[in-house]
């Protein structure tokens, strides 16, 4: 499907993970299927993108991939290893493999610890002598572009983009062959977005790491992607390479995001699909296709059937009409 | 015609009259009836303070004055508490970006929206709460909302992002406004919904004849919907013009470089056009041009003095060497950069 020749980094199968919601005393438990049966493979030193509204499952794929939760069902393989059968032991044994960047900088730096102790601390946990620590961590400041002197400041002391630049480079003290970005740039303002994103895609080509990047904003992905998945209600609906899925996309649902993303010339942009309604509750998901209800290409079968991924035109779709649209 | 908004100078400080905090610094925006202008900048540029000054809404501490700023006839710095109420809420509504924290959790839709009627609507309205009753379910229909009957009755907490948007548009609607300032509509929103809700604002505007102010700091939702647009950066307006010139051919460098940063117009490279350092914080301003420690085209001259907003009358820009058409600066730039350059590449030497 895509070009992955080199062996996958990560590969998902069947990925799934129900939660059990209680709904009051009195009647029974409902599950909601959060991931329902994703398959993917990122290979090593690529990107790929998850793309969907929120609700879709973007950041459960998240915890299943930073293993976080262990999933109900399916495999998800890190170099070769199952991390979904895998037992405590083995599992604290992968964490290291895999980091996280979440999507909020203000939050997710500890505010009581300096730069320097934020990025020692996955050192420190491993044992490693005070000097070397420090001198890996100036290392790293000075990869992701700050400077030797804000070692032993604190986060308040920082911009929105020097934050997410600290986070980045926490995600990265551990040389992890995958980080998890969730959502990286859309809490930082235009002309910092573009330093991150140039900051990423370095680190990447310096580093050869793997990125599974999670966002909304469709204009990002288109450039710093090299696989799309897109996501609906906790399934995949489209999955290709990034020039693919955007010259054509196959899915109506992948239609209706491009046609919804703004863009500085509104006359190039594709026509508009009329997406109606929002996501329908995960706690009640439509039969058949899940998109059925805001389709405009509804037909009876959406209605009854539900669409199995199938390759078509280079990528691999989840709709019954994929051919006529 | 006399504008239905008309704003001249208008700054905004906070904290200590010895060390000011300007927020908003000589701003002049108009807008005319049936018109959409676009705010648009980074956070920390002063957009929404800005809105909330022409609500009324900056309180003590905080300091507005004005050349001149009037609305429909009203002259708003000197308005009496009780006539801007009666103003505000009804020839002049907000629409503000979160909104499931603008709503208040403990009443239905329905009391909600009932609630500006009662004080705002007409006699009819006011007199009976059935009259009411109905023009609030008649709302609802206006914005979209399915099965509306149910929704009056739903508590904000049982309403999705984007429906919550719509019934604080319905309110903001009720009375039909003059003017609607919506201050970043649709940040908090998905982009199908966003794109739902901007096509509502838009389809409102024409039919209800209103003005809008559109405050957002994304590039591309200002290009879709506004036709005229405002650049604000830290505090101060740096481009003023028609929404297709500006995009076609900005003519102050922050709006050059804001577009050029948009992954979008970067499309077959690997790097995006970054702009370098960080918008200036409240007291760490330069001395001369806001703009000059990021901007590519910089000379000793912008590093010392402010430069005025310069122009025709709505084509405006605040720079010493505005750009071409051509993207690259005018005037005597070339000269003094040429100067700067021979100076020995002295500390202000452009980069």
């Amino acid at each position: 499907m895509t070009a992955a020749s080199p062996p996958a980094l990560l590969e998902a199968r069947g990925l799934a993970r129900h939660y059990a919601v209680s709904r009051g005393l009195f009647r029974g438990k409902a599950v909601v299927r959060a991931l329902d049966g994703v398959s993917f493979t990122l290979g090593a030193g690529r990107t790929l993108a998850v793309v969907g509204e929120s609700g879709c499952g973007k950041s459960t794929l998240a915890r299943q991939v930073t293993m976080i939760e262990i999933p109900t069902a399916g495999s998800l393989l890190l170099d070769g290893d199952d991390v979904a059968h895998a037992d405590a032991a083995a599992r604290k044994r992968l964490r290291p493999r895999v980091q996280m960047v979440f999507q909020n900088p203000y939050a997710s730096l500890n505010p009581r610890k300096t730069v320097g102790a934020l990025l020692e601390e996955p050192l420190a946990i491993r044992g490693e002598p005070a000097a070397a620590r420090r001198e890996a961590a100036l290392a790293m400041l000075a990869r992701v572009g700050l400077r030797p002197e804000q070692y032993g400041r604190f986060p308040h002391m920082f911009s929105g983009g020097q934050r997410q630049r600290i986070a980045v480079a926490r995600a990265l003290m551990l040389h992890p062959r995958l980080v998890v970005l969730d959502e990286p740039v859309s809490a930082l303002d235009v002309s910092i977005q573009a330093q991150v994103l140039n900051l990423l895609m370095d680190l990447q080509q310096a580093l050869g790491i793997a990125y599974l990047f999670i966002s909304h904003n469709l204009q990002v992905v288109r450039h710093i992607a090299d696989d799309v998945l897109v996501m609906y209600l906790g399934r995949a609906v489209e999955y290709g390479g990034k020039a693919a899925v955007f010259a054509r996309p196959a899915h109506p649902y992948t239609r209706a995001l491009l046609a919804s993303t703004p863009s500085l010339q509104p006359a190039l942009r594709r026509a508009r699909v009329p997406l109606a309604g929002e996501l329908p509750s995960p706690l009640d998901p439509p039969a058949g296709c899940p998109f059925h209800p805001r389709c405009p290409f509804v037909v009876d079968r959406c209605k009854v059937e539900v669409p199995p991924l199938r390759p078509f035109r280079g990528v691999t779709v989840a709709c019954h009409r994929a051919e006529e649209i | 015609m006399t504008p239905l908004l008309a704003v001249d100078g208008l700054t905004v400080a906070f904290g200590a009259a010895a060390r000011p905090l300007v927020a908003v610094d000589d701003l002049s925006l108009t807008v005319d009836a049936r018109e959409i202008v676009g705010i648009v900048g980074e956070s920390g540029s002063g957009k929404s303070v800005t809105a909330m000054a022409l609500l009324g809404l900056i309180d003590f501490p905080g300091r507005v004055s004005a050349r001149r700023m009037t609305f429909d006839g009203h002259d708003l710095r000197h308005i009496t508490a009780g006539r801007r109420r009666t103003l505000v809420g009804k020839d002049l509504a907000m629409i503000f970006q979160d909104p499931l924290a603008s709503l208040d959790p403990c009443y239905t839709v329905a009391y909600q929206l009932m609630e500006a009627l009662a004080v705002h609507g007409t006699p009819a309205q006011r007199a009976s709460r059935r009259v009411r009753r109905a023009r609030a379910l008649e709302l609802l229909r206006q914005v979209e909302i399915p099965d509306p009957e149910t929704r009056l009755l739903a508590f904000p907490h049982q309403l999705s992002g984007g429906m919550a948007q719509r019934v604080m548009i319905a309110m903001a609607i009720a009375c039909q406004p003059r003017l609607l300032i919506a201050d970043e509509p649709t940040t908090a929103l998905d982009v199908t919904v966003q794109a739902q809700v901007l096509d509502l604002l838009i389809r409102l505007q024409r039919e209800q004849g209103m003005a809008l102010i559109l405050i957002t700091h994304d590039l591309a939702v200002v290009a879709e919907t506004a036709q005229r647009v405002v650049v604000m950066y830290a505090g101060q307006q740096v481009e003023t013009g028609p929404v297709p010139e500006i995009f076609a051919a900005p003519r102050h460098p922050y709006t050059q470089a804001l577009m050029a940063a948009l992954p979008e117009n970067n499309a077959g490279r690997a790097r995006l056009r970054a702009i370098p350092g960080v918008v200036p914080g409240a007291y760490g301003r330069p001395s001369g041009c806001l703009l000059s420690p990021r901007c590519a085209y910089a000379v000793p001259r912008c590093h010392a003095e402010q430069p005025p907003l310069a122009g025709p009358p709505g084509r405006q820009a605040r720079c010493f060497f505005p750009l071409a058409e051509d993207g690259r600066p005018t005037g005597t730039w070339a000269r003094e950069r040429a100067e700067a350059v021979e100076g020995a590449a002295g500390p202000g030497a452009a980069a």
